[in-house]
Formats: structure tokens, C-alpha cells, sequence
């Protein structure tokens, strides 16, 4: 074995375990070890590589104006608490300034170098002599912080020790550059969370490629997963509602092809069988070759907002219930009438038919045509009584069918003919033939129709009999809604703002609760139509009221 | 809804013993048509009052049964025109409505009964009887 075999053998053998160093210390970097405990193992491997050789690392704060302890484990207590938080400067012994000037800085003695002005007395006490210090860089090249290696003699590095500087603020700059990152995302984090725990929404991440998801704590717990269940899509889809689940994944799909957004609204189911409203939004992200990374999104529980929102369906349905049983109590003319009629009839083909029998004469044909008529009354009995209960009952009341409303005002009009008859008033139609159909509750449409019958009937009570008119007008707005308006010819409404009539408990009747037209409006509005009053030019009131076309109904192209 | 005026007269019946009768609803006019020839009555019918009027500047007529409410003109107006047209015909009132006014209103002017509907077939029969009997033949 050669001589410089031999020395090459030394080396080998001292560097050997300063690379075991080395590897070791970037391990506990990657398994984002505490920063201090990097920093000191680090000082350490350094401070055996070179006999009698002190080394601490300091770190810049992130405004970039002071100093901030890192490791230094073999200097004095007294010392590194003195240097901990101070300011760095162009005379800021060696550290402070090598790090305000971005480059290494050499002092040989501290005792008279006039860097250390402000701390040789204390390094006096500490037996220091030399120091020499090195910026460390982030890649971007900011200075992060320092390296530096005292010793107890005047003197400057050597190049062995210049080397160890470069290896020990190569690997002191990964590990403070990643651990202000990790600082950066966990602030980031932190706020996130904050933001979505107060606005009750839940993160989540779906990653398509690995069939894998990510989701937020208060995600999990709008979900119903327990924190540790690993994720999937299908997973997190398993709680929608199975009427609405097919939607969302079309949904899903939807944003996947085309890169873009998404957003639902739907039910989950939870494990408990309790249910959730919630409103899902969020859209894809790209890498930037542009395919598909990921879906994010939030989910929003809006449940108590449906709640109320049924609470008040229920209330408003509630309403209109009473005013349309109102509304029977102010038919009562109607009402007696169309069922006195057929019993009536009925009640006389019974006693002409006993008669009849007691006198012996019956012709075979009279009795069975009686018989006929008696059938037929009773059917027609059973007609209003089924019209008044299916205007009065509360269930089916909001089911919509398509409706041509020239049709449910002649059932009305029929509804309310003796009323009108009685009051001595006429009611005339002028009805557009060509008026598009519409979807619509027929008992709510009838409800509106009657409101606005029965107040124009009100509305003209005190003119003489000859003049007791109201007019009933359909027609097609260029065939996508159909209007309707009554008009009366009384004393019209108030002057200054005849929409006032709308609000609620506004009344200008003696008996009247001033809800019906409050609730003829919601029931137009929930039909998405709108509904409007004026005052006729001559006189008295016209009510319209609009309705969009059924779906395929448009009928522009009729003639 | 057809017009109907039908008269239900038998050869040997003078127009002295034929009850007219008016009302607007079909149901309710045939029926009381049947009743009144159960007991033997010939019935002139109409669902049209005007038609009514017309009729009885042609006929004598000894009783006429008068619903109130109908469509084209109220019994009560057909009762006005009457006592001018033909003074002697006697009125019955029938009417679908319990209504205190209109029955002293018609009492007054002359209505010799006011049913309500539905009504007791003795009572109305007894009452058509009594008003052609007492009715003086001219």
C-alpha cells in the first residue's frame, strides 16, 4: 500500500462518518425533524470535524431586521441569550453583519475589530477570539440566516474549515428554507380553517388519477367519516341522496371533460339516517400540461336555511288555506245554490215517482228516465261537493298541471255564478283563444281568480245595478305568457300607490283580514309570474296578472 | 243547454187548468214538471222567462211557479212585468235562497207562496191546488 494510499485510507476514514453526518442530518430535515434540533445536530457534526472549533447558526426573522437563536450548543448561555434578537447592521459583530452585507465576514480578533464594538466585552468573558461568519441563502438567493465558527485564538479559516463553512450553510439553508415553507403553509392552513370553520363549510379535494380524497375536519364531520377513514370519490358520493347521487357524478363528469367548474345543490344521507341540505361548489385543477390534477370544492351545509325556508312554505300555505276557506264563507250563495239545485231535483223526481206509483199509471219509460235524472242529480251533487273540497282541503293544493286559463275562469265564473247573480252585477269575458297554456296549481290559480272576483264584486256594490260590471280579459303577451285582468268599475284604487293594495293587512273592507291579495301575489310569484294593479283611465280598478307559457308551449307561431 | 218551452197539455185540458212554470235550471224544471203531472196537472214549461212573457200575452194563464234567480231576468222582474201583462195570474215563488226581503217583498206584491228549495211535495202541491181553485175563471 502506497504512502498516499495511505493517506487516502485517513481521509476516507475521517470523512466516512462526517458523510453519515451529513446523510443523517438531511433525513431529519426530510422527516421535518424541530428546526432547533437540525440546527444543533448540525453545529455538532461541524464542531467535530475541527479540534477546538465553536459554531452556531443564527436565523434572520422573516422581516429580515434581526437575528433570531438557531443552535449553539457549545457557546455560553450568557452569550447566545446577549446576540438572540439582535439587530443586524453594517457594525454588527460578525453575524449581524455579514448578514446585512450579504457576504462571508473574517474577524480575526474580536478584541479590536471594530465590528465587535458593541459585544467584545462579552466575548471577552467568554473567551472568543475569532469569528468568522457566512450568510446563509435561500435558492431564491435571500439571506435567511448565518453560519459562523468561533475560535479561542486570533486567527482566519483555513481552507478545511472554508470547505466545512460551505457544506454546513448549504445544508442549514435547505432546512430553514423548508421549515419557513411549512411555517407559510400551516399559516395558510390555519386561516383556511379558520374561514371554514366559521363559515360552516367543508374542503375537500378529490385526486381522480390515484382514486384517492382528501377532506377538511369539519368536512368529515358534515360527512359523518370518522377522521381516519382514507377517502375516495365514490366514498364521499355514498352520502348523497340515491335520488340525487346520479346528478352529482354527471356533475363531477361534466367538470372533469371540460376542465371547468361545478356546483349542486342535493341531500346527503348520513349513517344515522339523519339528512343534511347542502350546496356543493368547486372546480377542476389543471398540472400545467393541462390534464387533470384534482377536483376541489367546498360543501356548504345550508340545512337550517331549508328548514326555515320550509317552515315558511308551511306558514304561507297554511295562509292560503284560511283565505280560501275564507273565501268559501263569502260564497255562501254559490255554494247553497249548486247543491240546493240538484237536491231539489232529486227531492221532486222521488215524490213524482211515488206518486206516480200510489195512482197505478207509471209508464215503464217515465220511471226509469225519473230514475236517470235522480242518478244523474246526485252526480252532480257530488261534483260541487267534491269542487268545494278540493278548493278548501289542504293537501294537492300546490300540485301543477297544465293549464288553460280561459278554462279554470270559466270554472270559476260557474263557481261564483250565483253570487254575482245575486249581488245584481254582470261579469263579462273577452277571452284570447290563441292564449299559450301554463303551468300551474289549479286550485291556487282558482283561489287568485276568486280573490280578484269576489273584490271587484265588492268593489262595485254600491253603484246602481245597471252598472255592476266587471270584465274578465285573457290574451297572449307575443305568445310566451298569458295575462289576465280584471277590471271593475269602482271607486278604484287608492291614488298615490294602488300596488299598496298587496301589502299585508292592507283592507279597505269592513270584514276583511287584508291578507287575499297578500297571497294571491306569493301564489303568482311562486308560478314565477308577476302580478300588478292600476287604476282604470275612466274608473274603477284593473288587476292583471302574468304567467309564463308552459315548457313547449310557446305559441308565437300560432295563428 | 237547449231552450225549452214544453207544454205538457192534454187535448181535454183548457188553458184554465194548466200550471205554467219558469226556472233556468233544466234539472230542476223537469223535475217540478213531473211532480205537478203526478198529481194530475198539465204543466206549461219554460227555462227562459222572456219566452214566458211572450207566452202569456197569447194564453191565459191561471198560475204561473216562478224561480228568483236566474240568469237572464230575476223572478221578481218577471213578476213586475206580469201584474201589468196579465194582472190575474196567480204567482208561486220557488228560489234556491233563504232570503227574508225578497220573500215579503214578493208576499207583497201579491205572490200567494214562497218555497225554498228543496220543498216539501204536499206543501207545494196544496198550494198549487189552492191557487187554481181559488182562481176566478174569466
Amino acid at each position: 500500500m502506497s504512502e498516499r494510499g495511505n493517506i487516502d485510507k485517513g481521509q476516507q476514514e475521517k470523512e466516512e462518518p462526517f458523510y453519515a453526518g451529513q446523510t443523517r442530518v438531511l433525513e431529519m430535515v426530510a422527516a421535518n425533524a424541530p428546526l432547533p434540533e437540525i440546527l444543533t445536530n448540525l453545529v455538532l457534526l461541524m464542531e467535530a470535524q475541527a479540534e477546538g472549533m465553536l459554531c452556531s447558526i443564527l436565523v434572520l426573522t422573516a422581516d429580515g431586521m434581526r437575528v433570531r437563536h438557531g443552535a449553539a450548543p457549545s457557546l455560553p448561555e450568557a452569550y447566545v441569550k446577549a446576540v438572540n434578537g439582535a439587530p443586524i447592521g453594517p457594525r454588527n459583530g460578525s453575524c449581524g453583519t455579514a448578514m446585512y452585507l450579504k457576504r462571508p465576514v473574517v474577524v480575526t480578533n474580536v478584541m479590536t475589530d471594530p465590528l465587535w464594538a458593541d459585544y467584545r466585552d462579552l466575548a471577552e468573558i467568554c473567551g472568543l477570539r475569532a469569528c468568522w461568519s457566512t450568510p446563509i441563502f435561500s435558492h431564491q438567493g435571500d439571506v435567511i440566516g448565518s453560519f459562523a465558527m468561533y475560535r479561542q485564538e486570533q486567527r482566519g479559516p483555513n481552507a478545511e474549515e472554508a470547505h466545512l463553512t460551505q457544506i454546513a450553510t448549504h445544508i442549514a439553508g435547505i432546512a430553514i428554507e423548508r421549515q419557513r415553507v411549512q411555517e407559510t403553509l400551516r399559516e395558510r392552513d390555519a386561516r383556511i380553517n379558520l374561514a371554514a370553520e366559521s363559515a360552516d363549510l367543508a374542503f375537500w379535494v378529490i385526486y381522480p388519477e390515484q382514486n384517492t380524497a382528501w377532506m377538511s375536519d369539519k368536512g368529515r364531520k358534515i360527512y359523518g367519516f370518522d377522521s381516519k377513514l382514507p377517502l375516495t370519490r365514490d366514498l364521499i358520493c355514498s352520502r348523497v341522496h340515491p335520488d340525487e347521487r346520479a346528478a352529482l357524478h354527471a356533475a363531477f363528469d361534466r367538470a372533469c371533460a371540460s376542465h371547468g367548474i361545478f356546483e349542486s345543490e342535493h341531500r346527503l344521507v348520513l349513517p344515522y339516517g339523519k339528512t343534511r341540505w347542502v350546496i356543493v361548489r368547486g372546480r377542476c385543477l389543471e398540472d400545467e400540461h393541462g390534464s387533470l390534477l384534482e377536483l376541489i370544492g367546498v360543501t356548504i351545509d345550508v340545512s337550517a336555511q331549508k328548514q326555515s325556508d320550509l317552515q315558511l312554505q308551511i306558514q304561507r300555505e297554511e295562509l292560503a288555506h284560511l283565505n280560501r276557506v275564507a273565501l268559501m264563507g263569502e260564497m255562501t250563495a254559490s255554494v247553497a245554490h249548486e247543491l240546493n239545485q240538484p237536491l231539489t231535483a232529486i227531492a221532486n223526481n222521488a215524490a213524482a215517482a211515488r206518486r206516480f206509483l200510489e195512482r197505478g199509471n207509471i209508464n215503464p219509460a217515465l220511471l226509469q228516465q225519473l230514475l236517470q235524472d235522480m242518478v244523474a242529480d246526485s252526480q252532480r251533487a257530488g261534483e260541487v261537493i267534491r269542487g268545494i273540497r278540493a278548493l278548501v282541503r289542504k293537501d294537492k293544493s300546490v300540485v301543477r298541471s297544465v293549464l288553460n286559463l280561459n278554462a279554470v275562469i270559466a270554472d270559476t265564473l260557474r263557481l261564483v255564478s250565483s253570487d254575482v247573480l245575486l249581488r245584481e252585477s254582470v261579469v263579462t269575458t273577452e277571452m284570447d283563444h290563441n292564449l299559450p297554456l301554463v303551468e300551474a296549481a289549479p286550485v291556487q290559480i282558482q283561489q287568485v281568480l276568486l280573490n280578484l272576483i269576489m273584490n271587484a264584486l265588492d268593489a262595485v256594490e254600491a253603484l246602481p245595478p245597471a252598472e255592476r260590471r266587471i270584465i274578465v280579459t285573457t290574451r297572449s303577451l307575443s305568445g310566451d305568457s298569458a295575462e289576465v285582468s280584471v277590471r271593475d268599475f269602482g271607486t278604484g284604487l287608492p291614488k298615490d300607490r294602488p300596488q299598496k293594495v298587496f301589502d299585508h293587512f292592507f283592507s279597505t273592507k269592513q270584514t276583511g283580514m287584508g291578507m287575499g291579495l297578500t297571497i294571491v301575489r306569493s301564489i303568482i310569484e311562486m308560478h314565477g309570474g308577476t302580478i300588478s294593479a292600476e287604476n282604470a283611465p275612466d274608473r274603477g280598478a284593473r288587476f292583471f296578472f302574468r304567467l309564463p307559457a308552459a315548457r313547449g308551449d310557446s305559441k308565437s307561431q300560432a295563428a | 243547454m237547449g231552450d225549452r218551452a214544453i207544454c205538457m197539455t192534454s187535448s181535454e185540458k183548457s188553458d184554465a187548468e194548466i200550471v205554467c212554470l219558469v226556472d233556468d235550471d233544466l234539472s230542476v224544471l223537469k223535475s217540478i214538471e213531473r211532480l205537478l203531472a203526478s198529481d194530475g196537472f198539465s204543466v206549461c214549461a219554460f227555462n227562459k222567462p222572456k219566452e214566458f212573457l211572450t207566452y202569456v200575452q197569447a194564453h191565459a194563464v191561471p198560475l204561473v211557479v216562478l224561480d228568483i234567480w236566474m240568469e237572464e231576468m230575476s223572478g221578481l222582474e218577471v213578476q213586475a212585468q206580469l201584474s201589468a201583462l196579465s194582472p190575474q195570474t196567480r204567482v208561486i215563488i220557488i228560489t234556491g235562497r233563504e232570503d227574508q226581503t225578497a220573500k215579503l217583498a214578493a208576499l207583497q206584491s201579491g205572490v200567494i207562496a214562497f218555497f225554498t228549495k228543496p220543498f216539501d211535495d204536499d206543501q207545494f202541491l196544496n198550494a198549487v191546488r189552492g191557487a187554481l181553485a181559488m182562481h176566478p175563471i174569466e
